[in-house]
């Protein structure tokens, strides 16, 4: 099947029906069936009853007579509206999730720049090396934060130190919002430097060169020429720290202080300490549905119809 | 020009330092002779020949390591292709089917994954089921990049290309796949990451009795960070360095060849 | 460029042979000599690595093991249909879980002779009455652990739950305390302070529960479940609630790096939350025999001391006793007396509505501030 329908395409036969669907064929039939049916299984289990023991109370009444409710309801949306405490949590997580996209974004454009403008035989290297922290495990590199943040550690008493200078308060930095950020930005930085390097590299030099003929400044040129051209790779790598950073529970668990829940807290603590996974799915879809009409939002502001073609 | 590039590197250098202080202190408290990773005790190397001696962690990073290579081949492939079709044929559904499994947050896809594979499928679970699901939510990231890769690219050559009698394999083989290779490698690598790290997904997904890297130092954090713990990261740091080290060096040699044919 | 693709692939496939094939080859080796391998499905680092050696001899096989650090990790993947586990470690709230939902098997007593060597105090619990299904293994308490000198310093009292509720003694340790990042033992801690059951689950008194955490949340540095130990260790804790075992590694650690001061641990005088952790037959387990062995091997007192001395985890094991090092048995927070144990009690299932209700004000607790 296969060879064939690639000697047909040696051969040059007109078909492009049967390139689109060789080329869009297999993810999408992968995706169909691995997270589409799994989805779907879990839009259903929003809609029945959590087991009185865990896992789900049945849809069908067994044969023997119990007392558990069954069958199909709406109960976990009628919970999730009528309290103002989810949608609170949702707003403290996109709250924070904005801090950390914006973050890494400052701290990674530079970095993607900079490899882009360094020598061909260096790029991959630099590309690398912003990958590699990242084949060492994850928790390690968060409890290693906890060791850099911890209220003896050397860190802590420079940024007291600077403080007190100023006649601040001293404050501390573990168990707080500000370790939360600075894990989850220490956690998706290479998301947004790697769409940003890939988009950056294709850019044609001649265009700034252009612009500095026409006499823009180094800035000029920066605004008008690189910043509007890299937006699919901002829109992409926004997209990747985004949306983790929504569903992490681990960071505000390790980092955060007594009051840092988050959405994926939320959503973890359904299925693995209150046992309540209609309500989890709940949740799950909520969110899955605010992060996708917000990519789409985002996905046509950043549409790259003005941007002069390279 | 001058005064941009002071600026430009001093602000890449901190960001480079931010990836990497943590790192160091996991490198060198893998080295530390004290069982607490609080202060500099002394040298020592007793925490890696205790690594060598652990069976069970052993036989957990080469079965994680399978995994991570498998899912991330397969997730490299599928995602540029995804990442292509999202670019060229405006399918409305596909863009939503690659950013949903991103989207959806991992412990709901790792539950849903498990009843699937074993309510629906009837599968017994074992390294396959792991690299299907790692591959699911790999593909997406994947995709995402290779697309903005693709983005605002000039559609004229790959137009010309086709005028030029080229077929849709030969024009993606000599100009396509070059143009995009960077994304590609990109998302790769971030597959393998990904995959290497992932704790939850392969806590539902994982079978019985195969021990697999993420839990296994789950585990013993959970009892309390040890200094083994950071032996097993520095290595795998290490080891992903080299085989990246070894695949660029083909690729070099490969891609310098090309460019003079 | 083909040439790049071709050898990645190559490359790719080379490394995963190379893998598989030293994978495999180990796995016969073992495979060839021990057939049979028993699954347990335990809690980390539950079992001492010399008893795994030992058992191993002893039965001809081979004992694999799978962790969670949880048991709601452990019910979360049962409750989807995972199999292929001989054996579970539960604690009591769990197995009742288990045991109403009929997937464990009955024990056949004939096989464990050694069942004579369990505490009659620790049998017969409600939650597998007459130990059908289910056979003590371990137990911890959830309790208080201190950095002793700071405490006296401070002139703080140790014998109560007052010490991470009560403002006027948090003032003085602002920041340097963590709770646990668990509904129930959280809850249990305050209720057993405001002198009522763990497991009362009266919205008033859960109302009350939680005024009390949110007036105390300010005073606490995290919810924290497992950091706690190294951080106590380190001298950046000088309180903590958290489970009697850790307590035991906390202090170890401290001691083991030679710090200045000590890490001990009280059971409050208002009771505590007790949790046994028993072993049970999973139905989907296909070694019931070699399961019972393991059993019997586990409640035989050399075996059952090691885990004690190991952990310090307490020990429902009466001819144990005479295998424990003597600074773990004599110690009251691992091994309570008489009047004190009276005090403690084992959590007990919340029903489903009981459940979300617990799960809101968790959330609400965490959320809001007083």
């Amino acid at each position: 099947m296969m060879p064939a329908l690639f000697s047909m395409i040696r051969n040059g036969v007109k078909e492009n029906r049967v390139t689109k669907w060789l080329v869009s064929g297999p993810p999408l039939v992968f995706l169909l069936v691995f997270f589409v049916t799994p989805s779907l299984i879990m839009l259903l289990t929003s809609l029945r009853f959590p087991g009185e023991f865990g896992g789900l109370a049945p849809i069908t009444l067994p044969t023997k007579t119990t007392q558990e409710e069954h069958g199909l309801t709406l109960e976990t949306y009628q919970f999730f509206f009528s309290d103002i405490l989810y949608a609170e949590v949702f707003l403290k997580s996109f709250v924070v999730a904005s801090t950390s996209t914006l973050i890494c974004l400052i701290m990674a454009y530079p970095l993607a720049l900079l490899i882009t403008r360094s020598e061909k035989r260096f790029r991959n290297l630099m590309v690398l090396l912003v990958v590699l922290p990242f084949a060492s495990n994850f928790l390690i590199r968060i409890y290693a934060w906890m060791i850099i943040l911890g209220p003896e550690s050397v860190f802590s008493h420079f940024i007291n130190g600077v403080l007190s200078a100023f006649g601040v308060a001293p404050v501390t930095l573990l168990f707080s919002p500000f370790a939360v950020i600075v894990g989850m930005v220490y956690v998706h930085l290479p998301f947004m430097v790697l769409p940003l390097y890939t988009n950056l590299e294709k850019h044609d030099p001649a265009l700034l060169d252009a612009a500095q003929d026409l006499g823009a400044n180094a800035w000029q040129r920066f605004w008008h020429v690189t910043w509007p051209l890299s937006l699919p790779g901002v829109f992409s790598g926004s997209v990747l720290v985004f949306i983790p950073v929504l569903g992490m529970f681990a960071v505000p668990d390790i980092l955060g202080g007594t009051g840092d829940i988050l959405i994926g807290n939320l959503i973890k603590d359904q299925f693995l300490g209150t046992r309540d996974w209609p309500f989890g799915s709940t949740l799950s879809i909520m969110l899955t549905l605010a992060v996708l009409a917000i990519t789409a939002l985002a996905a046509r502001l950043a549409r790259p119809t003005s941007i002069p073609k390279g | 020009m001058r005064r941009r590039n002071i600026w430009l590197w001093s602000a890449a250098a901190s960001a480079y330092a931010f990836l990497y202080i943590p790192l160091i202190i996991v490198v060198v408290y893998s080295f530390n002779d004290s069982k607490l990773n609080a202060e500099w005790v002394g040298f020592t190397l007793s925490w890696y020949v205790a690594l060598f001696n652990n069976q069970e962690m052993l036989t957990a990073a080469r079965n994680s390591l399978i995994i991570a290579v498998c899912a991330s081949f397969c997730a490299t492939i599928l995602g540029t292709m995804a990442g292509l079709a999202m670019n060229r044929y405006k399918l409305k559904f596909l863009p939503v089917l690659v950013f949903a499994p991103v989207a959806m947050p991992e412990i709901l896809l790792g539950v849903a994954l498990l009843l699937f594979f074993l309510q629906v499928l009837n599968l017994t679970l074992g390294m396959i089921s792991i690299i299907i699901a790692h591959t699911t939510f790999c593909i997406g990231f994947v995709a995402i990049i290779v697309r903005a890769r693709l983005q605002g690219m000039d559609e004229s050559i790959f137009e010309a290309a086709r005028d030029l009698g080229a077929t849709p394999w030969l024009t993606f083989r000599l100009i396509t796949l070059p143009l995009i290779m960077p994304a590609v490698v990109a998302g790769a690598l971030m597959s393998f990451t990904l995959s290497i790290d992932d704790f939850v997904i392969t806590f539902f997904t994982k079978g019985v009795g195969e021990p697999v890297l993420p839990i296994q130092i789950y585990t013993m954090i959970k009892v309390a960070v040890t200094p083994e713990v950071n032996a097993v990261s520095t290595l795998l740091m290490l080891l992903t360095l080299t085989m990246i080290i070894i695949a660029t060096k083909l690729d070099s040699g490969a891609l310098r060849r090309e460019t003079k044919q | 460029m083909i040439r790049f693709c071709a050898s990645t692939a190559l490359l790719t496939i080379l490394s995963a042979v190379f893998l598989v094939t030293g994978c495999s080859s180990q796995d016969q080796n073992t495979a060839a000599s021990r057939e049979k391998v028993l699954h347990l499905f335990n809690w980390n680092n539950y079992i001492a690595p010399e008893t795994v050696k030992q058992f191993e001899q002893s039965c001809n096989c081979r004992l694999s093991q799978d962790y969670y650090s949880d048991n709601e990790e452990m019910l979360a993947k049962l409750a989807a249909g995972a199999s292929g586990y001989d054996l579970i470690v539960p604690t009591g709230n769990a197995m009742s879980t288990l045991i109403h939902q009929g997937v464990v098997r009955p024990l056949d007593k004939s096989l464990l002779p050694n069942l004579k060597n369990i505490n009659p105090s620790h049998l017969n619990n409600t939650f597998d009455p007459d130990n059908k299904y289910s056979v003590p293994y371990a137990y911890t308490v959830t309790l208080l652990g201190f950095n002793q000198q700071k405490i006296i310093e401070l002139g703080l009292p140790t014998d109560s739950w007052s010490l991470i509720f009560e403002p006027k003694y948090l003032k003085k340790i602002k920041g340097r305390v963590t709770v646990l990042d668990s509904q129930r033992e959280l809850m249990s801690a305050a209720l057993k302070y405001l002198g009522y059951s763990a497991n009362d689950a009266n919205e008033l008194h859960w109302q009350e529960a939680r005024n009390l955490i949110l007036r105390a949340k300010p005073y606490w540095a995290a919810f924290s479940n497992t950091s706690y130990i190294k951080e106590l260790a380190v001298g950046n804790l000088w309180v903590a609630h958290g489970y009697s075992n850790d307590m035991f590694k906390a202090a170890l650690d401290a001691k083991k790096t030679g710090r200045k001061f000590i890490i001990d641990y009280s059971i409050p005088r208002e009771g505590a939350v007790l949790a046994l952790d028993s072993m049970v037959l999973h139905q989907s387990g296909t070694h019931p025999e070699l399961s019972h062995q393991f059993i019997n091997f586990m409640l035989d007192g050399r075996n059952s001391a090691e885990l004690t001395n190991l952990t310090g985890s307490g020990n429902p094991n009466m001819s144990a006793v005479q295998f424990i090092q003597p600074e773990i048995i004599d110690n009251k927070a691992i091994f309570p007396d008489q009047e004190l144990f009276t005090r403690l009690e084992m959590l007990q299932d919340l029903d489903r509505t009981q459940r979300r209700r617990l799960s809101r004000l968790w959330t609400e607790i965490k959320l809001r501030n007083l």
